[in-house]
């Protein structure tokens, strides 16, 4: 009997076991079949990486990196664009430099560069289930990405390692899998060849906010031109032990970059436009409102890749931060961004000194006077009003009031400058009457009535949250938003991160280095004149009268004033190392305007800024210091120099 | 009672037997280092400055050919001393405002390499004779202007080198000011301190010339002061030269 039973047991478990595979694929992680058998899947697996994607944009700053909602210190207060409460230095990117930060940039974009890998190997393994076109497109947005990656860490860092394959382990042993660094040439090739592939190989439209064969060669226009300045104009050399010059870029490549920054700029003409809907010729209201326009335009013909917001689900907080000061939302936040005068004065169409600088003293010595703020700037530059709210300028309906303080002193025979020029000592306090904070006390002037001695945007003594500059933002804020919804992660405009006409000016740059190094075969010189002319005439500034008036200066003029605020001066300064030259314990311009009770007049005091912020910038930061935790790791990734 | 006898002497066991004494299984660092930076024409020290000047580049063969570089700052003379050296051999430089020790060609290849080789163990000397970029000097005392309260400072520089290479334009002149002998770049007093900035080539026909430089404001009553002069030339991380620091007694 016990026998049968031991039978029975045998041949149920030898019989009736291992019918079924226990080698399963877990049930609650999405697997490959998944993602990569859908066309619905493939856009899943994109968002994520373009989410990743490291622009600067709203939700960015040198201080916190990416994707953080806080940019309570802009990027724009590092370069002279603005001044800022909560910026008071020159500095590197901060986040950088932790090494236990999860956003160490390094760390961040190998991430990035690991997942566009994985897809560029895993889809053609399940090409049958789309068309030719489509694996190609893909294909190409995903060497896009990976190129997008790499120029974010080389314009950083220099040559970085290349890792265009997924790394395995354990299943390759660390001696395999440890990168040195490649040469910053190398990466900058890399970049380009992702790019030549993305350009070959993509549609030429896309919905917004991914990328296409021309989103792929604006970029390539814009990252050959940061590699053929880097190739002119750096002087900071470090070879590792292998000979691979892993910062800077031997000099007779400059022409080569360049070349290929010119020509890609090339493939976007006739795509492309600048935006002019609102525009008007001589017309310099319609002019303005044009300028103002181009940013909230979903349809402008000038974006060619924005990345895109939406309330309630992926949001920033720029105009809570950057309103004017009367124009407060609810957390009380306001002011960050107040653009400098020195970033006023490359804008013409309002009275200046021999050297530049706006003039407000007569002949005499002594301030104009003027019936209001604004009065200075009425025939200024449009582009300049759209850019900046300057002094009495409407916004959302409301005279933006900016005043230092009331001057009770006598105005006959003129009122001399109360402080010596190129001074930063304080405003003296005789004939001066002034606020510490939004909680003023009124002055009663000479015909009885009552007057604030600042004015409801600032500026005030003890408190920062106000126009420090006699200045304040306007790109990018938006008109419309009623004041109570004027709140941080309450936003959603676009972020523009490449429009047309910082491809016009890639070009126009690239051109005139090829022409001042003496490349013939093109007339470069006529080139960056014509595009430069075209830039000026959509913003009201007066055109160049012939192409010999070109100098570098120009156009470098050209696009700090077109490009300013929209994060990207910054690099623009280091890659053509001027910025340790501009900032050398330099302290920024501001505007000043008092009432003159007396009078009932107003006069503007151009001065440095009264807080004595000074910017020094170290020369080191060219190079950023890779992260300690990554020097750590590897005895093959060699510090960039004086870290 | 027995198991708790038993859990005692168990857990006794654990922390008696673990955790031994030693932290490390290598001995601390005890050696000390000392050296010099020197102008290899006057012999003086080099004048930098402290925390961002001249640094110490050490590099540890013992164990491999590409070792993770370990650095020390000099003091503001030139000279340093490191009493916290792993024993070993390194291969030593100095980095700082002056021609560098190590040069490569445009290939990559090591031209030039002043570098030191040494066991360090014990005390352990090693001095580097340089070529400063620039040798900056005073000439006669820094004056004190009673009437306006300020320090004039005259100086001169000069080439410290006669390899063409780095014989670069200067790009600026400064006259530091602060009320601690460490004064240079990094430490500063901006509201007296006073730059010059050169042009292209301008500064470059002024060498060997005496230069003035006056601080820019009323410097505070009743204080001891000190003053020093860097220049540079635009090269690297455009590290300054130093005269050596003045003191000045304001009265």
């Amino acid at each position: 009997m016990k026998s049968k039973l031991y039978i029975l047991f045998l041949a149920l478990t030898c019989l009736t076991s291992a019918c079924k595979k226990l080698d399963i694929a877990p049930k609650n992680v999405i697997q490959d079949p998944d993602v990569f058998s859908t066309p619905g899947g493939i856009d899943i697996y994109m968002a994520r990486s373009y989410s990743e994607l490291p622009i600067e944009d709203f939700r960015y700053s040198p201080e916190r990196g990416f994707n953080n909602f806080w940019i309570i210190s802009p990027f724009s207060a590092l370069t002279g664009e603005a001044l800022s409460r909560d910026q008071t230095r020159a500095m590197p990117e901060n986040f950088n430099t932790d090494p236990n930060n999860e956003s160490n940039f390094w760390a961040m974009s190998y991430k990035l560069i690991r997942e566009t890998n994985y897809f560029i190997e895993i889809l053609p393994k399940y090409s049958a289930n789309f068309t030719e076109a489509q694996v190609n497109n893909w294909t190409g947005e995903a060497r896009f990405l990976r190129a997008a990656t790499y120029f974010a860490l080389v314009k950083r860092y220099g040559g970085v390692p290349i890792v265009e394959k997924v790394l395995s382990y354990p299943e390759q042993t660390v001696e395999e899998l440890n990168t040195p660094r490649a040469s910053e040439e190398a990466v900058y090739d890399l970049v380009a060849a992702d790019l030549d592939f993305a350009i070959a190989k993509m549609s030429e439209s896309s919905v917004a906010g991914r990328a296409n064969k021309y989103v792929a060669a604006a970029f390539k226009s814009r990252a050959m031109l940061f590699a053929g300045s880097i190739a002119k104009y750096n002087k900071v050399n470090l070879f590792d032990g292998d000979k691979n010059l892993v910062c800077g870029i031997p000099a007779a490549k400059a022409n080569t970059y360049y070349k290929a920054s010119y020509d890609a700029s090339m493939l976007l003409d006739g795509k492309y436009s600048l935006y002019k809907k609102a525009w008007a010729a001589n017309d310099q209201e319609a002019q303005y409102q044009n300028f103002v326009n181009l940013f909230f335009d979903v349809a402008s013909p000038e974006n060619i890749f924005v990345k895109q917001y939406n309330y309630p689900n992926t949001v920033h907080g720029y105009d809570a931060y950057n309103v004017p000061r009367q124009l407060m939302g609810g957390n009380g936040y306001s002011s960050e961004l107040n653009p400098t005068l020195d970033y006023v004065e490359l804008f013409d169409g309002f009275p200046k000194n021999l050297d530049g600088t706006i003039k407000t003293l007569d002949a005499n010595g002594n301030y104009v006077l003027y019936n209001n703020t604004l009065d200075i700037f009425s025939s200024a530059e449009p582009r300049l009003r759209a850019t900046v709210i300057l002094p009495g300028d409407v916004m959302k309906g409301e005279s933006i009031e900016i005043r230092r303080g009331i001057y009770t002193g006598s105005p006959a025979g003129g009122i001399k400058k109360f402080v010596a020029e190129n001074s930063t000592s304080n405003y003296p306090t005789t004939n001066i009457v002034q606020s510490a904070n939004a909680n003023q006390t009124p002055y009663k002037l000479p015909n009885g009535q009552l007057m604030n001695p600042a004015g409801k945007s600032g500026v005030f003594t003890a408190e920062g949250t106000a126009a420090v500059s006699g200045f304040s933002i306007r790109k990018y804020l938006d008109p419309n938003m009623p004041t109570s919804e004027v709140l941080e992660n309450h936003s959603d405009q676009t972020w523009i991160e490449l429009r047309y006409a910082e491809v016009l000016l890639n070009r126009a740059e690239a051109a005139f280095e090829l022409n001042s190094s003496g490349l013939g075969g093109v007339n470069y010189q006529q080139q960056a004149f014509t595009d430069i002319n075209q830039i000026r005439e959509r913003a009201g500034a007066a055109l160049m009268g012939s192409p010999v008036d070109l100098t570098i200066d120009v156009i470098r003029k050209e696009r700090r004033k077109e490009m300013g605020f929209e994060n990207k001066i910054w690099w623009d300064l280091k890659r053509w190392r001027i910025l340790d030259k501009e900032q050398n314990g330099k302290i920024y311009r501001t505007l000043m305007p008092f009432y003159v009770a007396d009078a009932g007049k107003y006069i503007l005091d151009a001065r440095l800024d009264e807080r004595n912020v000074r910017y020094t910038f170290d020369p080191r930061w060219y190079y950023e210091q890779i992260p300690a935790g990554e020097i750590a790791k590897s005895n093959k990734i060699i510090q960039n120099p004086g870290y | 009672m027995k198991k708790i006898i038993l859990y005692l002497s168990f857990c006794m066991l654990i922390a008696g037997s673990s955790s031994c004494k030693k932290y490390d299984n290598y001995p601390e660092p005890a050696e000390t280092l000392t050296g010099s930076v020197t102008d290899i024409a006057s012999g003086k020290g080099v004048q930098t400055e402290t925390g961002s000047g001249t640094r110490v580049k050490l590099l540890e063969l013992s164990w491999n050919d590409t070792p993770t570089p370990y650095y020390f700052y000099s003091e503001q003379d030139g000279s340093f001393k490191n009493t916290k050296i792993f024993k070993g051999n390194y291969k030593i430089s100095v980095e700082g405002p002056f021609v560098p020790l190590v040069q490569n060609n445009a290939s990559g290849t090591v031209t030039v390499d002043n570098s030191q080789v040494l066991n360090v163990a014990g005390t352990s000397h090693v001095d580097f004779k340089v070529e400063p970029f620039l040798n900056v000097e005073w000439v006669g005392e820094p004056v004190y202007n009673a009437m306006a309260g300020t320090v004039t400072a005259s100086f001169k520089f000069s080439r410290g080198t006669a390899n063409p290479a780095y014989q670069l334009d200067i790009t600026d002149a400064y006259l530091f000011e602060s009320p601690f002998p460490y004064v240079g770049n990094n430490n500063k007093d901006d509201r007296y301190s006073n730059q010059v900035s050169y042009s292209g080539a301008s500064g470059s026909a002024l060498l060997g010339q005496t230069i003035n430089i006056t601080t820019k404001d009323k410097l505070p009553a009743k204080t001891t002061l000190y003053f020093r002069v860097g220049a540079r030339v635009a090269y690297g991380l455009n590290y300054y030269n130093y005269t050596e620091v003045k003191q000045i007694i304001i009265p």
